[in-house]
């Protein structure tokens, strides 16, 4: 007989992790649902918003400046007369082009060092760990502002530098995560037998270790291209992102600080959008951290 | 029957899990007495619901488990009905309870009096602080911890897991309880400590006349401390009997599997059970009848439709089958050994003065201060035979894991040499070339971390041949399958991924990755002891078949001293790092024995055996002993006097090939026979 | 002693940390290509203005040098001239930095209660009402940008409830009511960020000391819940909340600085800001080395705090 006649103990764990990743789906929590359709909301209005807004990003004489809501103006007119709420609209793929693009190089860099680093080990994970850690004691906010600073005047505005740096600030982040699930990783005896048979360092990152580590690395992925939008808002506001006019948020919200005696209005256009923006990617990621962490053994640290 | 009424009253109690696929039942309509003054035994396959139910007799549930139905009487108190406060009065003072880990049951902030102080206070067992204390270390001296004064302000990590065991059972009899539930308490501890503590138990027993409830996987634990056992089957009891009753005349289908399972051991002719049990326990398609009819020989459709019942048989024996009657009882005679006296062919791996010390493993910066992860190893030597069995037996910390690594090449030596078909090696992996790469391969111990979760096990075993043998894409696959066939798994378990598997079945797999690439050495790292003792004698099964197909010559490595004897041709006995004995099989297993050998033997739990050691005796270290004399001399109950402390003891040749390091001559090694 | 040794090596590697990070903003500012002057102030100089600043910097002179020139006056805690204003930087950073010291430990303490409360009402209620109640206001507040919740607050308590005033600037002739009526709005804002944020790993290491065998074994020996969660969780909960705060004292840094410019508090934050936008390349290299130390030192302080709360530490011989 061929069929394992085994006298084995119980099996209480579930079937297959790829049954389990379709289940999750179909079983995921409330606040992951919520937090998706928000997304895909803004999703839409990024690709297609810019073909059906009323106005122009930079359109002015819309109306009148600083009159408040109306039917026409849902976000009212800004000082120069623009409408808000095109502008809006216009910036929505803006926000996400950068935060996504962003999240996912200082991610694809960052994972790949971690896993490397800790695999291999000795003086290249020494030194691999001590600039992270380097890099990481600069707070976020001061070190994208440097990168900006330091790169001068002809990239000012350019979204590909607010790429840069924001990517910059977060691969050491990533790195240092990457790095600490491929310490529990290592110690399992899989990957000295991966050891044993000689097998090149890319290739037992690539096969043995990265499909351990996708949970951990998806949810930071999450985590991170949710607090991407504030990053790059907050150097838009404080003026180290892209100039005016474009219909960057963070740059609008900077813009309309001063008119909240005048037209509170205007200010809240962008105010709201980028903060559910960060609300629904933000329930994205306790959503995908809670399915994820639930399914427990497939799933490594 | 007995006209105490009894402590503990359990009927029809179903409890069930809120898992990940919904309701699982794991306690089934179990009812269960157990009077004043006797010890229960629980025993049962992990899974079967024993935790669960010994929890229930504190009112305890796991966070998403559920009672279905039933009730658990405690001293005529109903324990589901009652509220948080009424049972946090019960708990700890009427029962209690002496957990599986006691690592982790202590808490690591609190040094050992607070939590003494903390319990008694709060039971309002004493008064004050001060006779808080002095209960204290009465209650550590009756548990044999030495220096009950000193033991009061240590905290918990400062303690071995025997020590920490006892304190967890002085703080179970602290408020002197009616009843004490214990929780597998010597799983995961020595074998020898493990001796120790089960005859602390038997004595606190007669002492004090203790009532418990002792769960366990391990049936000959029982015949030691139970008066009673009753046997769980995926959530129901099976059958109930007096121990002595059970062992002689067990009529439950599973009951004679399990004991059939349990290796035998100083039998002349040693065999690894009868006949182990077959099938699986799968939880997820149980049939409605008997629970156990998928696995049992004796089955017919009656079996399968009809739920079993207790029923007695006799006036204290009851069994869930309506068959037993039917069923002959025929037991394990002694077979001849399968083992094979091979011939003495020549060595196949030297090791010569093999030396480990201990090394810090990771930055060097920061873990500068962290404890050493390798024990040592001193000047070890010995010879695997071509096709031969070496085993290599010892405790854990006993360095008998550092010696396979470091011939497998993930640990660099200190001093020695390793020798590999006549030539010498290094014991750096990097530095080996491809072809001696696939000739030693590697059988790890926990079959959960053996194996890549995220991938499918035709490539886990395919890509051992991918790498070491240079195999062309088709010819991988059809030899993956062979693979399969050998092991004896279904060729459908090529797609599968390991969280699909059990445990013993992720083994096989593991046996036949290892056996692809056709080594002439296989390393076997304790690859029996994360798998349940049914399940060991099947895949020990298989090794030897295959090993004998195959011409492997195999390191065994074990701390189990029953298997070895019936698997290996040599064997090797280390202590901290040093060998200690060294012969074959027949050699190692008769007299005479060095002390630790004897030490060893004695504490296998067998069947109808009386515990013989009781004393946590003095501990040492491997940091401390100071490998000048005999590393074993802190133990031994043997030792001569200073000289075994200072001077290193000869190799001593007795017979044929059976060499001793100890100081005596050779009539103090006898055995000193078992007081019944 | 075992414990010495590790708090020294501990120190040592903050120092590395602090070395290597000297060099990375020496780099980034000085090393990437193109000559510093040219590439920061392009043409917003005029070819005088840019040897005067050539001058000042003493690009003349090889890297090397330069870099450790500038790193020993660093260890004398002389952080050398800025270019704007042609003052020592000393001067200048001094009131600054204790103008945002006084406002870090506003926000710091009232950020203490502001997470701990909320964190411990949620670990005891797990996934009741009250839990999932928290956890949605957390979020929202959360995904506020610090920012928007600054500004936000400023609109209601500047223009809708005028109690505050529009601009927080103070200086060392306000009375102590200017300075505490200034320092609320900024301290709430960077309290109420970092509260939000910590929040969330709080109730996640409560609940898994929660869940552990011991106090298991406590509640199965019979111990009351309030014995349970302040005398044996509670203490094994403190060095998760040490890790949480150290990382807060991060986010301070950054936070200062949006929050400061809100409010045009005048601070180290604003000073941050304005030499970078400035391209004060002396008064830069000097703030961000200044905010990352603060971040390292927060850090070593914490780790030490762990070691010396660890049992298993504090009891360790030479033997283990």
């Amino acid at each position: 007989m061929k069929i394992s006649l085994v006298g084995d103990a119980a099996i209480t764990k579930s079937n297959s992790w790829r049954v389990r990743y379709a289940r999750m789906w179909r079983e995921s929590p409330r606040s992951f649902r919520i937090g998706f359709m928000i997304l895909l909301f803004w999703v839409v209005v990024a690709i297609v918003g810019p073909f059906l807004a009323p106005f122009g990003p930079t359109q002015i004489g819309t109306g009148i400046p600083l009159s408040g809501a109306s039917w026409e103006h849902p976000f009212g007119i800004d000082q120069l007369g623009r409408d808000v709420f095109s502008r809006v609209i216009h910036g929505a793929h803006i926000v996400l082009l950068l935060s996504i693009s962003a999240t996912l190089c200082g991610l694809v860099i960052g994972s790949f060092l971690g896993l490397l680093s800790g695999y291999i080990g000795g003086w290249l994970d020494e030194i691999i760990m001590r600039v992270s850690e380097a890099m990481i004691s600069i707070p976020f906010l001061i070190l994208a502002m440097l990168i900006v600073a330091v790169a001068g005047p002809q990239w000012s505005g350019n979204p590909i530098l607010v790429i840069v740096a924001v990517a910059i600030v977060y691969i050491p982040r990533t790195t240092r995560l990457a790095r600490a699930a491929s310490l529990d990783i290592i110690t399992k005896d899989y990957i000295t037998i991966a050891r044993l048979r000689g097998e090149p360092s890319l290739s037992v990152v690539r096969r043995e270790m990265l499909p351990n580590a996708t949970g951990v690395l998806l949810v930071e992925f999450a985590t991170r291209a949710g607090f991407a939008p504030v990053l790059i808002g907050s150097l838009g506001f404080l003026g180290f992102g892209m100039r005016p006019p474009t219909p960057e948020w963070g740059l609008m919200i900077s813009e309309y600080r001063e008119l909240i005696f005048l037209s509170p209005v205007t200010l809240a256009g962008p105010g709201i959008s980028l903060a559910t923006l960060v609300v629904g990617l933000n329930l994205c990621t306790e959503g995908l951290a809670r399915m994820l962490g639930r399914s427990g053994e497939g799933v490594s640290a | 029957m007995s006209a105490k009424s009894p402590i503990l009253s359990i009927r029809n109690l179903s409890v069930a899990y809120d898992g990940v696929d919904g309701f699982l039942e794991v306690v089934s309509d179990v009812s269960l007495d157990l009077v004043g003054g006797e010890a229960l035994g629980l025993v049962g396959e992990s899974g079967s619901g024993k935790s669960t139910l010994a929890l229930q007799c504190l009112g305890y549930q796991h966070p998403r488990a559920r009672v279905l139905q039933g009730k658990v009487f405690l001293q005529g108190k109903d324990l589901l009905n009652l509220g948080f406060e009424d049972l946090s009065r019960i708990r700890g003072k009427t029962v209690s309870f002496v957990p599986q880990n006691p690592t982790t049951a202590l808490n690591p902030a609190k040094r050992i009096g607070q939590l003494f102080t903390e319990l008694l206070l709060h039971h309002g067992v004493v008064r004050s602080n001060h006779v808080a204390a002095k209960r204290t270390t009465d209650l550590l001296s009756q548990v044999g911890l030495p220096d009950p004064n000193q033991m009061i302000r240590r905290y918990p990590h400062e303690l071995s897991g025997g020590q920490q065991q006892r304190v967890c059972i002085a703080l179970a009899l602290a408020c002197s309880p009616d009843l004490v539930v214990l929780d597998e308490p010597t799983t995961g501890l020595d074998v020898t400590t493990q001796e120790q503590i089960i005859g602390l138990l038997v004595r606190l027993r007669q002492q004090l006349g203790l009532s418990m409830l002792y769960v366990t996987h391990d049936l000959a634990l029982l015949s030691q401390i139970a008066d009673r056992v009753a046997v769980m089957y995926a959530g129901q009891i099976i059958e109930v009997a007096p121990t002595v009753k059970l062992f002689k005349e067990p009529l439950h289908p599973y009951t004679r599997g399990l004991i059939a399972s349990v290796p035998h051991f100083l039998s002349a002719n040693s065999k690894i059970g009868a006949r182990p049990l077959q099938g699986l326990l799968r939880r997820a398609d149980l049939p409605d009848g008997c629970r156990f009819s998928t696995r049992c020989e004796h089955v017919t459709d009656l079996c399968m439709d009809t739920r079993q019942r207790l029923e007695a048989t006799s006036t204290d024996h009851y069994v869930a089958c309506h068959r037993w009657n039917h069923i002959k009882v025929t037991f394990n005679e002694e077979k001849k050994s399968e083992r094979l006296i091979r011939q003495k062919a020549e060595a196949i791996l030297k090791i010569e003065e093999l030396t480990v010390t201990y090394h810090r493993s990771g930055s060097s910066i920061i873990n500068y201060f962290r404890t050493p992860t390798t024990p040592a190893v001193h000047n070890v030597s010995f010879q695997i035979r071509r096709g031969g069995i070496f085993a290599l037996v010892g405790e854990s910390g006993s360095g008998k894991s550092t010696i396979a690594k470091s011939i497998s090449g993930i640990q660099p030596l200190d001093g020695g040499k390793i020798i590999f078909q006549g030539s010498l090696i290094t014991a750096s992996i990097g530095a080996r070339p491809k072809n001696l790469r696939k000739e030693i391969q590697y059988v790890f111990q926990n079959p959960d971390a053996s194996l890549n979760p995220r991938i499918k096990i035709s490539e886990i075993i395919g890509r051992q041949i991918e790498i070491l043998n240079d195999c062309g894409r088709d010819e991988i696959g059809e030899r993956v399958m062979i693979a399969l066939d050998d092991v004896r798994l279904d060729r459908s378990y090529a797609k599968r991924y390991p969280d699909e598997l059990s445990g013993g079945e992720r083994q096989r797999v593991a046996i036949a990755r290892a056996l692809i690439v056709n080594p002439s050495l296989l390393l076997c790292d304790e690859i029996l002891s994360g798998l349940d003792v049914s399940v060991q004698a099947s895949v020990l099964d298989l090794l030897r078949r295959l090993v004998l197909k195959k011409d492997v010559s195999m390191l065994f490595i074990s701390h189990d001293i029953a298997v070895v004897r019936g698997l290996a041709d040599d064997v090797g006995v280390l202590y901290d790092g040093c060998l200690v004995e060294m012969g074959t099989n027949e050699e190692i297993f008769s007299a005479p024995f060095h002390p630790y050998t004897e030490m060893l033997m004695k504490a296998v739990p067998k069947l109808n055996k009386k515990p013989l050691f009781d004393n946590d005796s003095h501990q040492i270290t491997p940091s401390e002993a100071k490998k000048v004399g005999c590393a074993f001399c802190g133990r031994c109950s043997k030792k001569i006097g200073e000289i075994c402390e200072v001077t290193p003891p000869p190799w001593r040749l007795f017979g044929q090939s059976l060499y001793i390091r100890c100081h005596h001559e050779g009539e103090e090694l006898k055995m000193v026979p078992d007081q019944k | 002693m075992l414990i010495l040794r590790m708090l020294l090596s501990r120190v040592l590697l903050s120092i590395v940390t602090l070395f290597i990070v000297s060099l990375i903003i020496f780099s980034m500012v000085e090393l990437l290509p193109g000559d510093v002057v040219s590439r920061m102030h392009g043409r917003m100089v005029t070819d005088e203005q840019r040897a005067i600043i050539r001058a000042a910097l003493n690009l003349d002179t090889p890297a090397l040098e330069r870099y450790l020139r500038w790193l020993g006056q660093i260890v004398r805690l002389d952080f050398g001239t800025t270019l704007a204003l042609n003052r020592p930087i000393n001067e200048v950073l001094g009131p600054k930095i204790s103008n945002t010291l006084i406002l870090a430990a506003l926000s710091f303490v009232l950020y203490l209660p502001m997470s701990l409360i909320p964190a411990s009402i949620q670990a005891i209620r797990r996934d009741g009402v009250v839990d999932q109640g928290i956890s949605v206001v957390t979020l929202i507040l959360l995904s506020t940008p610090d920012f928007l919740l600054a500004t936000l607050l400023l609109l209601t308590f500047v223009v809708f409830f005028p109690l505050l005033p529009a601009m927080s600037i103070v200086d060392h002739v306000s009375t102590f009511w200017e300075w505490v009526r200034a320092l609320i709005l900024p301290a709430v804002t960077l309290s109420l960020v970092m509260s939000v944020y910590a929040i969330r790993f709080l109730r996640d290491g409560l609940i898994e000391v929660l869940d552990s065998d011991y106090i298991r074994m406590a509640e199965l020996n019979g111990l009351s819940r309030r014995t349970i969660l302040w005398r044996h969780a509670l203490p094994n909960a403190l060095i998760p909340t040490l890790n949480v705060t150290a990382l807060n004292v991060a986010y301070l840094m950054g936070g200062v600085v949006i929050v400061e410019k809100v409010v045009g508090f005048p601070g180290f934050g604003s000073l941050t800001i304005d030499a970078m936008l400035m391209l004060d390349v002396p008064l830069i290299e000097a703030t961000v080395l200044i905010a990352a130390s603060v971040y390292i030192v927060a850090n070593l302080l914490a780790d030490i705090g762990a070691i010396l709360l660890n049992p298993r530490l504090r009891t360790m011989t030479a033997s283990k």
